[in-house]
């Protein structure tokens, strides 16, 4: 039986920019079951960025509750969000995250070293396992600026997952690919979710991508909406 | 595997160009510091040690004669005053004095009078010596005989004693140099050592402007428990033909100067801090822009603060210890190389020891590293208090 994993509650998140306060997400509020594969999509600007960093506790919102696994997450501070992103949350991020002094393999094992402070030998072979499974076998010890901005990428999802977590959150991670591998990597996270029962948060353009997702949302000027309601709407009226 | 140094050394070469201008900057200024420390340390040392191993309290000098003694002792310079020998009895008698001893100081001038190097000979008496006895090594512990000479320890190096079996014409009459003394850091080093007997003889052939009876110095040391200013001055009220120095004021002028200087090099110091703060400043400032992505990155990944704060600070201290290094390396070569440039330090006869010179290095390595750190410290903290969105989005 799936059980709720995360909660948003009126969660809003606001800036001031030029003495002008900017709402980036408004009154979200939604629930998402361990195990689910949700997709976003939405124009640049619209807030999914923002609403995957306040549930991936890079942010923190302005008002509202965020709860992740029963614990108020928007909470925690000191070492609790940290650890919180260290040990149960994935990153994926639209851009090239990897550090250009680390190796593929340092790169991957980074949340790992952030969790604590060292990495066993069993964790370097579950990078190298990851590693192999984004088809960069022969790339362990490359440098970001040796690596291709694809598969930089890849490097980056591999990094998502080495530390087991329970949720990914992944902004438009596969923009830099190409649609073979795009398809690919999506099939990666088919896998890993169904296989893992990670839960899948996913950010992407791509439509077709989207709809594989077992539910799929639209963020508009930071408000959220079910994509799936509207299409049965819509059929109805068809 | 990675561990927060390779990490920071990682980062710090980078960029090397930068990293190497800002190691050059922490060098330059721990170099001015070590040079500034071993230049005043070197003088004030001196003058203490000096004073500490001369043994005697007092210094009895012709009067007007004053700065005589310090000439002789801290300086090396060859020099000769002279007083009648009658005095030494009315100091004897002189209330608080323990012990008094004289000595009579001759100049040689290679080729004229003497086949040795330009140096003091120094006329000491054996009965009555507190001075000279305790620097003489153990195989010439026992008393000179006529026509022998100890040589100080530069004086020995000098005329090759050890090399070969020296015999020196000093004054007309040869001598056999026996021994050295050991080193005292004084000016005794430079001198020749001959015994008033000797001294005598070379009065009888007349080689010299001494007149017999005539003495160039008294070393006194007064009773355990009496105050040496107090005897001091009993000495010159009733004997005008003395001026009287005490132990602990020798060096006082060489002191005053030196105050003087240290002020010169504390205000360079501060000049050369500030500016090394500055671009410390600077640089970790451009270095912690630069880099706010990737620490944002890391804190989604879940690095805590303190992680992000002890990796930066580990490039801190790597780029202060690599720049005292280069600071200590070069500000003590200088100090090393410089030391005959200066009039002050070529006469003052002793170097730092070894103990010393670890001292500064230490300071000049504290100095640079507190630099690095408070240049360091607003760009690490603005660093740490980023938002990590704000920080992957370089806002």
């Amino acid at each position: 039986m799936r059980v709720t994993q995360i909660v948003l509650e009126k969660v809003s998140k606001t800036y001031v920019i030029d003495r002008e306060t900017v709402v980036a997400v408004r009154d979200v509020s939604f629930g998402v079951e361990s195990g689910e594969f949700l997709s976003m999509v939405g124009h640049s600007g619209s807030g999914k960025t923002t609403l995957l960093s306040m549930i991936g506790g890079i942010v923190r919102p302005s008002s509202g509750r965020i709860i992740v696994g029963g614990d108020e997450i928007s909470s925690l501070n000191g070492k609790g969000l940290p650890d919180y992103r260290s040990s149960r949350i994935g990153f994926m991020f639209q851009f090239s995250s990897l550090l250009p002094v680390l190796t593929a393999k340092e790169n991957v094992l980074l949340p790992l070293t952030f969790r604590s402070g060292k990495v066993s030998s069993s964790d370097e072979s579950k990078a190298m396992d990851l590693l192999r499974m984004v088809g960069l076998a022969d790339r362990i010890n490359a440098y970001p600026f040796q690596l291709s901005g694809g598969q930089q990428r890849r490097v980056a999802i591999a990094r998502a997952f080495v530390n087991d977590p329970a949720i990914v959150l992944a902004d438009e991670p596969t923009g830099d690919l190409d649609e073979a591998t795009e398809r690919e990597m999506m099939q990666v996270f088919k896998i890993m979710n169904e296989t893992k029962g990670i839960t899948f948060i996913l950010v992407t353009h791509n439509s077709d991508l989207a709809r594989e997702a077992h539910r799929r949302f639209a963020m508009n000027r930071g408000s959220l909406a079910s994509l799936d309601a509207q299409e049965k709407v819509s059929d109805l009226h068809n | 595997m990675l561990t927060r140094t390779s990490f920071a050394a990682r980062n710090l070469r980078r960029r090397p160009l930068r990293t190497g201008i800002l190691v050059l900057s922490i060098g330059l200024l721990v170099s001015v510091l070590v040079f500034g420390l071993s230049f005043t340390q070197r003088v004030d040392s001196g003058i203490k040690r000096t004073s500490e191993r001369l043994g005697a309290d007092l210094l009895i000098v012709p009067t007007g004669a004053r700065g005589f003694a310090e000439d002789i002792l801290l300086e090396n310079r060859v020099k000769t005053v002279y007083m009648d020998g009658s005095v030494l009895q009315r100091i004897r008698q002189v209330e608080g004095i323990e012990k008094v001893t004289p000595q009579t100081y001759l100049v040689t001038l290679s080729g004229l009078c003497c086949d040795v190097p330009d140096a003091t000979i120094v006329a000491f008496n054996q009965e009555s010596d507190f001075v000279v006895r305790p620097w003489l090594k153990e195989d010439v512990r026992g008393k000179l005989k006529p026509g022998e000479a100890i040589a100080g320890k530069e004086s020995a190096f000098n005329i090759g004693v050890g090399l070969m079996e020296v015999d020196g014409v000093l004054f007309g009459k040869t001598f056999r140099i026996v021994g050295t003394l050991e080193k005292t850091g004084t000016g005794l080093d430079n001198a020749i050592f001959i015994t008033d007997q000797n001294m005598e003889d070379i009065l009888q052939k007349g080689k010299s402007e001494v007149k017999p009876g005539q003495i160039s110095i008294l070393f006194a040391k007064v009773k355990p428990g009496i105050d040496p200013y107090k005897v001091a001055s009993r000495i010159e009220d009733t004997i005008i033909e003395v001026d009287v120095v005490a132990r602990k004021d020798i060096g006082k002028g060489l002191l005053n100067n030196l105050r003087d200087i240290r002020t010169i090099f504390a205000v360079g110091v501060v000049l050369a801090t500030l500016l090394s703060m500055i671009l410390t400043w600077s640089v970790f400032s451009a270095i912690a822009n630069e880099r706010s992505r990737e620490v944002g990155i890391m804190r989604a990944l879940g690095a805590r603060e303190s992680y992000v704060a002890r990796v930066f600070l580990t490039e801190v201290v790597i780029v202060g210890i690599a720049g005292s290094i280069v600071g200590i390396i070069f500000g003590t070569g200088l100090s090393v190389l410089l030391a005959t440039s200066f009039s002050m330090l070529r006469n003052i006869p002793s170097d730092l020891v070894p103990l010393e010179r670890v001292v500064v290095a230490l300071v000049g390595l504290m100095g640079g590293l507190i630099v690095c750190a408070v240049g360091a410290l607003s760009p690490l903290w603005a660093l740490m208090k980023m938002e990590p969105l704000s920080a992957i989005k370089g806002e």
